[in-house]
C-alpha cells in the first residue's frame, strides 16, 4: 500500500484545516475523493449522496472524467453504492466480473471502463445513512483491513464536511444541506460546459481551470461556478 | 422521522398520477400541482412564485387567501423564507414562525405572516443548478416540521420545476447516467448561443423533442462536439 502513518496524519490535518467557517462543500468533497484515490491506493473514488427520494446522485469524484461520472451515476438505483446505502453496510466486490447477474448494467459498464473490483462504504451521520463512498480498483481482490479502516475514516470526514456548515440538529436541516450540495454540483457541471466551450477544453481540463480560478480569486468553487454560468464572472 | 427512503421509490410516479387524477383530462397547471401537494405533503396551502428577470416576481398560483398573502408580503417586503430560497439559500424550512430567530431574520415579514394565519412555512426553490425558476411555498396554520414528508415536498417542487420548463416527461431526469452531460451541454450552449442557462436548457430540450431523441443523447452529442447550436454545422448534425 502506498501509504504510511505520516501521510495519513497529514491527510487528516489537511482536512481539519479546510473545515473552516466559509468552506465549500462540493470543493471539499472533491478533495476527499481525490485523497481517497491517492492515499488508499485505489484507481478511482466517488461520493454519492441521497436525493432523499430513494436514489443516489454523484456529488464528487476523484477524476472529472465523464466516463467515471457516468459510471458513478449508473448507480442511481443499481450497484454496490446503492446497496451499501440501503443496508448501511460496506459492500465488498473483490471481483466485478462475477457480479453481472447481481448488477447487470453496472458490472458490465464498470468492467468495460477497466475496473475489476469495488468497495462501497456507507456514509453515516449518527443513525442516518446519507450516501455512499465507492472505491474502484483495476485489479481484482479485496482491500486489506488497514486500508478499509482508513477508508471508513475518510468517509466520516466527508460526512462531517457535509453537516459542518452550521450546527445541524434537525433531520430536515441535514436534508436541506444535502440538497444544497447536489444543486451546487449541477451548477459546477454547467460551469464546466461554459469553460469547455470557451477554451475548447475537455471536461476534466475545464474543471481544473475552474478550480484554479476559484483558488486564486479566493472564492468558493460553487459560487464562482454560478457566476461563470450567469456571466457575472469569466474564467 | 428518517431520511431512510425505503419504500419511497414510487413517490415520483405517485406525484404525476395524483396530478393527472385531479386534472381529469385537462392540461396540467400549477394550480393542480399545488392542490395535489396539499394532501400529499400535509400542508394547508401552497403557492408558486416565479422569478421574472432579476428583481421581478410573479405569483403563478396561490391555493388560498393565506397563501396569496404570504406571497404578497414576501414580494412587498423583499424578505421571507421564499425570498431566501429563491435567492440561492436552498430549501428554507420554518417549523415555527413564532420562534424568536424568525423575527430577527425576517423582521417585517414574520409578524405579517403570523397575522395572516400561517405558523409554519416551507420554501423550496425550483431550480436546475444555476437556473433559478421560482419557489414553492407551503404553509401550515399550525406549527410543526415536515419530518419525513419533506421527501414528498421535494417531489412536488420537482413537478413544479418540470411544469415551468414545460416538460412533464422530466419525472425522473436524474436516473439518466447522462445527467452530467445535460448540465455540461447546457453550459456549452450558453456560450454558443450567448443566452442564459434557462434558455440554453430549453434549446437542448426543444432539439431533443423536435428530433424525437432523448435529452441525454442530444447532450452527449453536444459534449462530444458532434452537435452545435450556433450555425452551419447545424442543428441536425448527429
Amino acid at each position: 500500500m502506498p501509504m504510511n502513518q505520516t501521510t495519513i496524519a497529514e491527510t487528516f490535518v489537511e482536512f481539519a484545516d479546510t473545515l473552516t467557517a466559509d468552506f465549500d462543500v462540493v470543493d471539499f468533497l472533491h478533495q476527499v475523493a481525490v485523497k481517497c484515490a491517492d492515499v488508499l491506493g485505489v484507481a478511482a473514488a466517488g461520493l454519492l449522496l441521497t436525493d432523499q427520494r430513494g436514489a443516489l446522485r454523484v456529488v464528487a469524484a476523484s477524476s472529472e472524467r465523464t466516463r467515471l461520472l457516468e459510471l458513478l451515476q449508473l448507480q442511481h438505483d443499481e450497484g454496490p453504492c446503492p446497496e451499501s446505502f440501503h443496508t448501511g453496510r460496506p459492500i465488498a466486490v473483490p471481483d466485478l466480473a462475477a457480479e453481472t447477474g447481481r448488477w447487470p448494467r453496472f458490472a458490465t459498464a464498470a468492467t468495460a471502463a477497466g475496473f475489476a473490483s469495488v468497495e462501497a462504504l456507507p456514509m453515516r451521520l449518527r443513525d442516518t445513512v446519507i450516501g455512499a463512498l465507492g472505491l474502484f480498483g483495476t485489479r481484482p481482490g479485496p482491500l486489506d483491513p488497514v486500508t478499509l479502516r482508513l477508508a471508513r475514516a475518510l468517509g466520516d470526514v466527508a460526512t462531517i464536511g457535509i453537516v459542518q456548515a452550521r450546527t445541524i440538529q434537525r433531520q430536515e436541516e441535514i436534508a436541506a444541506q444535502l440538497q444544497t450540495a447536489l444543486t451546487s454540483r449541477v451548477a459546477i457541471e454547467q460551469a464546466k460546459g461554459v469553460i469547455a466551450e470557451r477554451h475548447d477544453l475537455d471536461m476534466d481540463g475545464s474543471f481544473e481551470l475552474l478550480r484554479r480560478a476559484a483558488r486564486s480569486a479566493n472564492r468558493r468553487l460553487s459560487d464562482l461556478a454560478r457566476d461563470v454560468v450567469t456571466g457575472e464572472a469569466t474564467v | 422521522m428518517s431520511l431512510d427512503p425505503s419504500g419511497e421509490g414510487i413517490a415520483a410516479e405517485g406525484v404525476w398520477a395524483r396530478i393527472a387524477h385531479l386534472a381529469e383530462g385537462r392540461p396540467f397547471t400549477m394550480a393542480l400541482v399545488c392542490r395535489a401537494a396539499l394532501g400529499a405533503v400535509g400542508v394547508d396551502g401552497a403557492a408558486v412564485t416565479v422569478a421574472a428577470g432579476t428583481d421581478a416576481r410573479d405569483v403563478l398560483h396561490a391555493s388560498d387567501t393565506v397563501a396569496a398573502e404570504l406571497e404578497e408580503w414576501q414580494i412587498t417586503y423583499g424578505e421571507g423564507p421564499g425570498v431566501d430560497a429563491l435567492e440561492g439559500g436552498g430549501s428554507t424550512l420554518v417549523a415555527d414562525l413564532g420562534e424568536h430567530h424568525c423575527a430577527l431574520r425576517w423582521p417585517v415579514f414574520t409578524p405579517a405572516a403570523l397575522g395572516s394565519g400561517a405558523k409554519a412555512l416551507f420554501a423550496l426553490p425550483l431550480q436546475v443548478g444555476v437556473i433559478r425558476l421560482g419557489v414553492l411555498d407551503l404553509y401550515r396554520a399550525e406549527a410543526g416540521g415536515l419530518g419525513a414528508r419533506l421527501a414528498e415536498a421535494l417531489d412536488y417542487a420537482d413537478a413544479a420545476t418540470a411544469l415551468l420548463l414545460d416538460g412533464v416527461d422530466a419525472t425522473h431526469p436524474d436516473s439518466d447516467p447522462h445527467q452530467a452531460h445535460v448540465h455540461q451541454a447546457t453550459g456549452m450552449v450558453v456560450v454558443q448561443l450567448g443566452v442564459g442557462a434557462a434558455a440554453a436548457y430549453a434549446a437542448l430540450r426543444a432539439h431533443a423533442f423536435a428530433h424525437g431523441r432523448h435529452l441525454g443523447e442530444v447532450a452527449a452529442d453536444v459534449v462530444a462536439r458532434r452537435l452545435r447550436f450556433d450555425g452551419d454545422q447545424g442543428h441536425d448534425g448527429r
